[in-house]
């Protein structure tokens, strides 16, 4: 399960340069990232993990675009990512990345199916509705969710809700999913089977990116990279294979 | 035994009500201090509520005074007016006033009433004092003071020595006259009063507290009250059947048992016409002009008469507050809705140590109680407030505006919406509260179990928002452009820079006419004399007509037609427009010669091709036609004649230079200088005239314009509010939406297409208000519909639009406007 993928990591998927990111109040600055270097390359399965405070979810929204550096370089697939504006950056989370989040965050009013067809209908391509109900299916199978399709989040387990997270962050074919401590509300059981799923994905190609505080799950990535105080104390394998 | 049980209960009841009086200063007390960390929602609530209620108690009371409180005089419910109509050949009301011959018959014959006074209301100015004061007058007879049982200050009433006929010169002043005209003199009573060279010995002084019924008009109030033989309508008039003089009154009582009994007013009014047109047809058989009319009376209670069409203002004022209440409730409830959702940590906390469900209501209800309580005492000082600017600048617009005070009425309405308005906000603070789900907030870190508005109070205060102000603003946009349409109506003439006034005269006889004439001829070079005067017109002023029956000669055809006396400068003077022919010459106003000149409509009239010149009316030859001028706040353009004045006609119309101006003064001074004789009676700018015939129209362009304003205001609050509300509940989801890559405007549209449902329905429900309203009151506003409602209905809707975009678009620009990720921050 953690073998490394030595022959997939050709493709660069991921580049950061000497990326700083300094919170500023009135009286405080907080450097949250001190000049990060880090590269993912296809099919990598990265793990991000440190004690709390140690940057790893600021490191998190940097790489998903949720937020921007305040100083440094960042491709997406060979793309300047660093200074776009909030639409740019919007259009790149749609195509390039998958978010997963600790507390799901599905939205309770839509369906299952509408819930993991949401970014498609944020692409400005317009894909057509065949298309989307044919990659929804795909995705959900791909998480084996195809018969709860027609539920409402709230009418499904922790777990299953994770996993409908999960292929909706694949329903677009991002280049990179982006995990953020994905067992955190779940009991060990519902845990264990997210983890899974994202195992076979990766297994399958799909590169990931997975916060965590659980050393255990940091174990399952093929690289293990620790933060500690905005800085990366190990040097990714990865990295050195470039 | 008994005893002991007695003071049983009575110690059980005293610790009971101890218990009970505790609990309210422990939960006034609790309430206040929650309250206190809050001055901004405490502040909003104050203000909102306390200027809304205010408003709503000022109108109420209003409409108490005008539809529900008795007159104050004895008997009111039997009072009666009697009004008198002149029925021309096409059965249509040719004039609304009674003739002084059909009022004497009336008066000397009838036997339906117990009692009937007669009252005509003049002015003049009072000889007497040294300051030659203008003072309204009644001329009455001495059932009046039986009718409406006056408290005398001092003295007495008039009595069947002055009854009719008896020419008593005897008088009573109003407490006002005696305070400002007499500076309060003890000896009142010795005092005599001057006019037009008769002596009036003053008999009684009413009291304070006396108020007079407005029958001659809203805000006219007379000072002296005179017998009746010495009203001013002319020995002619006294004789003449055919023309109606509007300063007639006939205010009569039923006798209590006649009123129990309801000899209803039809059947009272059907008595009197037969009787009165009887003689009336009688006495007129000989003039041709009147064949064919008739006189109809009808018998209307005095206080539907006081009312005038009053009501309907009233109803009006009363829907527009309670939409504005209606409004500042919606915003209020909401603000109670988003404070109780801040408080659910509280709330779970009291939960936990054991409140039970109804003592969480009360907590929360002593608070609503507090917060209303303090809104309706600044409520109480907003409508007071409103009671004097009423006072001040309604007086001439609602009868009865002087008794407006806050009463036990508006003191009750206070307490009981105070009351209501405090449970209305403590039940729905509470329906929020899903008790079962308190305890799991405190043991979860909140998320999802906390309390929430659903989405269903959101919809439903958006709705309703949207429904009441769509509905006000374009009822206010509809009264407001119909009133700046009357206002910006042109009206043919030149009124600025002139002005008018009216002389009083002695009366002319043979005996006084050239020494008038001379002072008249006088009084004309004086004033072309002032430096600042262009021209001069003895005539009366632009609006100004009387109505006559005209019969042309040619084809004896009857018409009756609005005219005028003027003399031969007017129409230069206010510029009107002459179409056709000649105007009249110094010589016809000179010799009084049989001339005449009509307008336009009359000319149609007179003649579908309007070559009307040559013809006669009345024996007068039509030798001009002039264009038809619009009379401000006049609906239609009669048709009107103008004839020569009298070169001793005691009114002047005065054109000043460009940039001059004439003041009541110079007008004095220069009357005081030709005789004293001679007194100014009144002195008006044409403007002054016409704003004052505007008076409505101006009222209603600044009540409607700021109603339409405070509306729209409110609810663009009120509707902030509940989006903002709502947009910060679904921060969390729409940070995620932005995370898998939704883009500022695709937010923006999911927004409104989600709010679009409830903002629809709220159009769509106030198109069905006002189509009930236009159901229901057709006939009152059939003069409103028209196609210029559509762009009006186009206008409002984009200001609802505008405004609920901006509702919605504004919450969710600090949003869109940062990084996806302080969406998401702090929710986890």
């Amino acid at each position: 399960m953690t073998t490394i993928n030595n022959e997939k990591s050709s493709k660069l998927k991921i580049q950061m340069k000497g990326i700083s990111k300094v919170f500023e109040t009135e009286e405080l600055e907080t450097h949250a990232l001190k000049n990060i270097d880090l590269s993912i390359n296809e099919g990598d399965y990265v793990s991000i993990s440190g004690p709390s405070g140690c940057g790893k979810s600021t490191l998190l929204s940097l790489l998903g675009l949720l937020d921007m550096p305040s100083s440094g370089q960042y491709f997406i697939e060979g793309q300047d990512v660093s200074d776009l504006s909030l639409d740019e950056a919007a259009e790149v989370r749609n195509k390039k990345i998958g978010f997963v989040f600790q507390s799901f965050n599905l939205i309770d009013e839509l369906s299952v199916f509408d819930n993991v067809a949401l970014p498609l209908r944020y692409d400005v391509e317009r894909p057509t509705i065949e298309t989307i109900t044919k990659r929804v299916n795909e995705c959900l199978e791909l998480v084996s969710m195809s018969h709860r399709k027609s539920h409402k989040p709230n009418q499904l387990s922790g777990g299953q809700q994770q996993r409908i997270a999960i292929a909706r962050a694949l329903v677009a074919n991002p280049a990179i999913l982006l995990v953020d401590e994905p067992t955190g509300n779940l009991d060990s059981k519902s845990g264990d089977q997210v983890m899974d799923v994202l195992a076979e994905l990766n297994k399958n190609g799909t590169t990931i990116c997975m916060v965590t505080h659980d050393p255990r799950y940091a174990d399952m990535a093929s690289i293990q990279l620790k933060l500690l105080d905005g800085m990366i104390l190990t040097t990714p394998v990865a990295q050195l294979a470039v | 035994m008994g005893s002991n049980m007695g003071s049983a209960i009575g110690a059980i009841m005293s610790n009971v009500s101890s218990i009970f009086s505790g609990q309210v200063i422990y939960q006034a007390k609790q309430a206040w201090q929650s309250l206190k960390g809050h001055p901004g929602f405490i502040a909003s609530v104050l203000t909102t509520m306390g200027l809304t209620v205010g408003a709503l108690l000022c109108i109420l009371t209003l409409a108490y005074v005008l539809l529900v409180k008795p007159l104050p005089y004895p008997d009111q419910n039997s009072l009666y007016v009697v009004e008198h109509q002149l029925i021309n050949k096409d059965n249509k009301v040719d004039g609304g006033a009674f003739t002084y011959p059909n009022l004497m018959y009336l008066y000397n014959n009838q036997q339906v009433f117990e009692q009937a006074a007669l009252m005509h209301l003049d002015a003049d100015v009072l000889l007497s004092l040294p300051a030659n004061p203008m003072l309204p007058i009644s001329f009455v007879t001495p059932e009046w003071f039986s009718l409406l049982g006056p408290k005398m200050a001092l003295g007495r009433t008039f009595e069947q020595t002055e009854a009719v006929n008896t020419y008593n010169p005897v008088a009573v002043i109003t407490y006002q006259t005696w305070q400002h005209d007499f500076a309060g003199k003890v000896n009142i009573l010795d005092e005599k009063l001057n006019f037009s060279d008769v002596s009036y010995r003053i008999v009684g002084v009413l009291a304070e507290s006396f108020s007079e019924p407005q029958l001659h008009g809203i805000g006219y109030n007379s000072s002296v009250i005179l017998p009746w033989d010495y009203n001013t309508v002319s020995e002619r008039d006294r004789k003449t059947w055919g023309n109606d003089d509007g300063g007639l009154i006939y205010l009569a009582k039923l006798s209590t048992k006649q009123a129990n009994k309801t000899i209803n007013v039809v059947q009272a009014g059907h008595a009197l016409t037969s009787l009165v047109n009887d003689n009336w047809q009688e006495k007129i058989s000989s003039q041709d002009f009147f064949k064919g009319w008739g006189i109809n009376l009808q018998v209307k209670t005095l206080k539907s008469v006081l009312l005038s069409g009053s009501d309907s203002t009233v109803y009006l004022l009363l829907a527009g507050v309670l939409g504005l209440v209606m409004i500042a409730c919606a915003n209020i409830a909401n603000l109670f809705i988003s404070r109780t959702a801040e408080q659910q940590r509280s709330l779970a906390i009291k939960a936990a140590v054991g409140a039970s469900k109804k003592q969480l209501f009360i907590s929360i209800f002593s608070e609503t109680s507090i917060l209303m309580g303090l809104s309706t005492v600044i409520a109480l000082f907003v409508a007071s407030g409103g009671f004097l600017v009423m006072q001040l600048y309604l007086n001439e617009y609602l009868p009865r505006i002087d008794e407006l005070s806050i009463n036990v009425f508006t003191l009750s309405c206070a307490v009981t919406i105070a009351i209501l308005l405090a449970l209305f906000f403590a039940k729905l603070s509470a329906n929020m509260i899903n008790y079962h789900a308190l305890n799991s907030t405190l043991q979860s870190s909140g998320k999802g179990a906390g309390i929430q508005v659903s989405a269903k109070i959101r919809n439903i205060l958006i709705t309703s928002q949207v429904a009441i102000v769509t509905a006000l603003v374009f009822i206010n946009i509809t009264l407001f452009k119909d009133a700046i349409n009357t206002l910006n109506q042109p009206t043919g003439y030149e009124s600025n820079n002139r002005y008018f006034f009216v002389m009083s005269l002695p009366s002319s006889n043979e005996d006084n006419k050239d020494e008038l004439l001379a002072n008249i001829h006088l009084m004309r070079e004086k004033l072309l004399a002032l430096p600042q005067v262009e021209m001069i017109s003895q005539s009366r002023p632009p609006s100004a007509f009387g109505t006559y029956a005209v019969t042309t000669a040619k084809t004896n055809e009857r018409y009756s037609a609005k005219g005028k006396d003027i003399d031969h400068q007017y129409f230069d003077l206010i510029n009107q427009e002459f179409l056709q022919g000649d105007n009249f010459s110094a010589q016809d106003i000179k010799n009084d010669h049989r001339v005449t000149i009509v307008n336009e409509v009359f000319a149609k009239q007179l003649a579908p091709d309007g070559n009307v010149l040559g013809l006669t009316l009345n024996g007068s030859k039509i030798i001009g036609v002039v264009n038809s001028i619009q009379i401000p706040n006049s609906k239609t353009i009669d048709a009107r004649f103008y004839y020569p004045a009298s070169p001793i006609r005691n009114m002047v119309l005065v054109k000043v230079k460009q940039g001059q101006k004439l003041d009541r003064e110079t007008v004095v001074s220069l009357l005081k200088e030709v005789s004293s004789q001679i007194k100014l009676f009144s002195f008006a700018s044409l403007n002054e005239r016409s704003k004052s015939r505007l008076y409505t129209q101006y009222v209603t362009v600044f009540t409607s314009g700021v109603l339409a304003l405070i509306t729209l205001f409110l609810s663009s609050v009120g509707l902030y509010g509940i989006l903002s509300y709502s947009t910060q509940m679904r921060r969390f989801e729409l940070g995620t939406r932005m995370a898998i890559g939704a883009k500022g405007k695709d937010l923006i549209r999911l927004i409104i297409k989600d709010n679009l449902l409830a903002i629809m329905l709220g159009i769509a429900l106030s198109m069905i208000m006002l189509l009930i309203i236009t159901i229901g009151f057709n006939e009152q506003i059939t003069n409103y519909l028209t196609l210029e409602l559509l762009p009006l209905l186009f206008i409002t809707l984009s200001a609802i639009a505008l405004i609920s975009f901006i509702a919605c678009y504004f919450p969710l620009r600090q949003l869109i406007n940062r990084p996806a990720i302080h969406s998401l921050k702090g929710c986890e």
